[in-house]
């Protein structure tokens, strides 16, 4: 069983390695895929407070943007490299995860729902009323990353083949997603992914075993936070244009759809969650004014007809 | 004999109604206490005043010498008061023995760093709690044991019951308040429960359990002494023989014999 599934991971790695050889010459297509790893990135954030914990956040663009404009900000003006950016965006995200959480900690259900509206809306209307943020004009010409003097905007060269710029990103956004599946497979089986669930399932009867609650959430909404910072500074320094659009409520929406979809608390159901709705919407580019009535059907179908989403939680299993 | 709690004229109004009524209340280490009252008489409130869901609008909690009153429902949990709920609160998505391991949540320390950076340090967190709560399983059936890894939502009434208490249990409780255990059991099952709770005094000698149930049968057997409350009020206190020939108390469960009926 372990076996097959190791053998599994390396096969899909290796595929996912000699994926942009095999798109080469369609550079859109690499780019569907970077979108769709970046995706994956803030669903798995997310599916600490939705999955786990049952904590509807819908402030996931705040923190994408957030981490976005901090690094985007660091590298036009005080040129820090996309590394250093990284982290620090990440951190900055993390810390208004946290400013988020304290006032959310006063409410429930619904209401904690709205208070996570309301800071995506103050955050982007913030960000369009901001000078120093450009505006709705956003920050423009954001140096892209690079590596050992390597810059992520050449193509690769390698083994005879011209890999378009974008595999740079697609490499480094699928690193990070292994990196995002670590944390998150080690955070579902310790401790805290249990007491997390336990709070997702009654939240007095968890209270009544010792569980803190009010910093188990507050955990929950600075990890997903952190994942969205990382995220945004990626998308930043791919796309090296950022504005205020990008970071709109309906990427929220979009987010929390793909866990919905995906899997409740299922990490690989969150993923194919996210790279099948970054997928759709590409393919039906001529029924884009649809877009949010089809993300609205899959919800309410999904809640009415599998409320544990296409992959549903396992239990864990202990090795003695 | 210590006292292991007590409470001191606890009181809380809801709106104008006083659920539990100046109430003074003591167990000791190692006692049973039975707690019984007709329907509404405040057991249950009594019960998330001492597991701090209510906070008492009026009185004292003394545990060990400390009030507990406003304090958050976990820091009480965590200072050893553990409980189950009359219309039963498993985590049901969970398995089995992730019910118990939840238990344990007090008695470990693992944060989120160490679940991400320090693999051994929770995998030895889990063993030494696996091997504990399979223990406590088997204490109480082999077939739950054998079955830990079931959903708990897929358990029969009965051995759901038994999972909460070994919820309870695995946070090595002194204090131990058990809501209406036998509700919805077959008269065997109640059997059962009776020798649970005997099986569990054996092991924790000096654990104090304060019971709520309305089958006499279980407070005959198992209380030590009876406490027994109307419309939020003690009316009553004492060994269930002297209990059961308390004229209030009769009066109580069974209303007045109407001395004037004729006229």
């Amino acid at each position: 069983m372990t076996e097959n599934r190791r053998l599994a991971t390396v096969v899909f790695v290796v595929l996912l390695l000699i994926l942009p050889f095999v798109f080469s010459k369609s550079p859109y297509l690499i780019h569907i895929c970077v979108m769709a790893g970046l995706f994956a990135i803030l669903a798995l954030g997310l599916n600490f407070q939705l999955g786990s914990t049952n904590v509807v956040n819908f402030a996931t663009a705040a923190s994408y943007g957030i981490g976005a404009y901090t690094s985007a900000l660091l590298s036009v003006h005080l040129h820090v490299s996309f590394w250093l950016g990284l982290v620090l965006s990440g951190t900055v995200a993390s810390l208004f995860g946290l400013l988020l959480g304290i006032p959310c900690m006063k409410t429930k259900d619904y209401y904690l729902s709205l208070v996570t509206i309301a800071f995506g809306l103050i955050v982007y209307v913030l960000l369009i009323n901001f000078s120093w943020t450009g505006g709705p004009n956003g920050i423009p010409n954001i140096p892209p990353p690079s590596l050992m003097g390597h810059s992520f905007r050449e193509p690769i060269r390698l083994f005879g083949f011209n890999l378009p710029p974008q595999s740079n990103f697609f490499y480094l956004t699928f690193a990070l997603v292994g990196g995002a599946l670590f944390v998150a497979h080690r955070l579902h089986h310790s401790r805290v992914g249990l007491t997390w669930n336990a709070i997702r399932e009654d939240e007095i009867a968890a209270r009544c075993q010792g569980i803190d609650v009010t910093w188990y959430k507050i955990l929950a909404f600075c990890i997903d936070a952190f994942f969205g910072g990382v995220t945004g500074t990626v998308y930043a320094h791919y796309i090296g244009f950022i504005s205020p659009e990008n970071f709109a409520f309906i990427v929220s929406v979009v987010v929390v759809t793909m866990v919905i979809l995906g899997g409740m608390d299922n990490v690989f159901g969150v993923i194919v969650g996210a790279v099948f709705l970054t997928i759709i919407p590409e393919k039906l580019r001529a029924f884009e004014d649809f877009r949010l009535l089809m993300y609205g059907v899959i919800v309410v179908t999904m809640l009415m007809f599998r409320p544990q989403g296409l992959f549903p939680q396992k239990l864990r299993v202990y090795h003695k | 004999m210590t006292v292991l709690l007590a409470t001191n004229e606890l009181t809380i109004l809801f709106g104008g109604l006083a659920a539990v009524n100046h109430v003074d209340f003591y167990i000791n280490q190692s006692e049973v206490v039975g707690l019984i009252g007709p329907n509404g008489s405040g057991k249950t409130t009594f019960f998330n005043l001492l597991t701090g869901i209510y906070r008492p609008t009026m009185g004292e909690i003394r545990y060990h010498g400390e009030n507990l009153v406003g304090l958050p429902a976990f820091k009480i949990a965590k200072r050893g008061i553990a409980r189950t709920f009359q219309n039963n609160r498993l985590f049901l998505n969970l398995s089995v023995l992730d019910n118990v391991l939840i238990g344990m949540h007090s008695h470990q320390d693992s944060s989120w760093f160490d679940a991400i950076f320090r693999k051994g340090y929770v995998e030895k967190e889990f063993k030494t709690g696996v091997d504990k709560g399979v223990a406590l399983l088997e204490l109480f059936s082999q077939d739950l044991a054998r079955e830990c890894y079931k959903r708990a939502a897929d358990l029969p009434q009965a051995d759901r019951r038994k999972v909460e208490i070994c919820r309870a249990l695995a946070s090595d409780p002194r204090l131990l308040l058990l809501d209406e255990p036998s509700a919805g059991m077959s008269p065997e099952e109640t059997e059962e429960l009776m020798e649970d709770i005997h099986r569990v005094r054996e092991k924790m000698k000096e654990i104090g359990i304060v019971i709520i149930e309305h089958d006499m049968m279980v407070i005959r057997e198992v209380a030590h002494r009876v406490v027994v409350l109307n419309y939020g009020r003690k009316i009553a206190e004492g060994t269930f023989d002297k209990i059961s020939n308390n004229e209030e108390v009769l009066e109580a469960y069974l209303g007045r014999e109407e001395t004037h009926a004729e006229a």
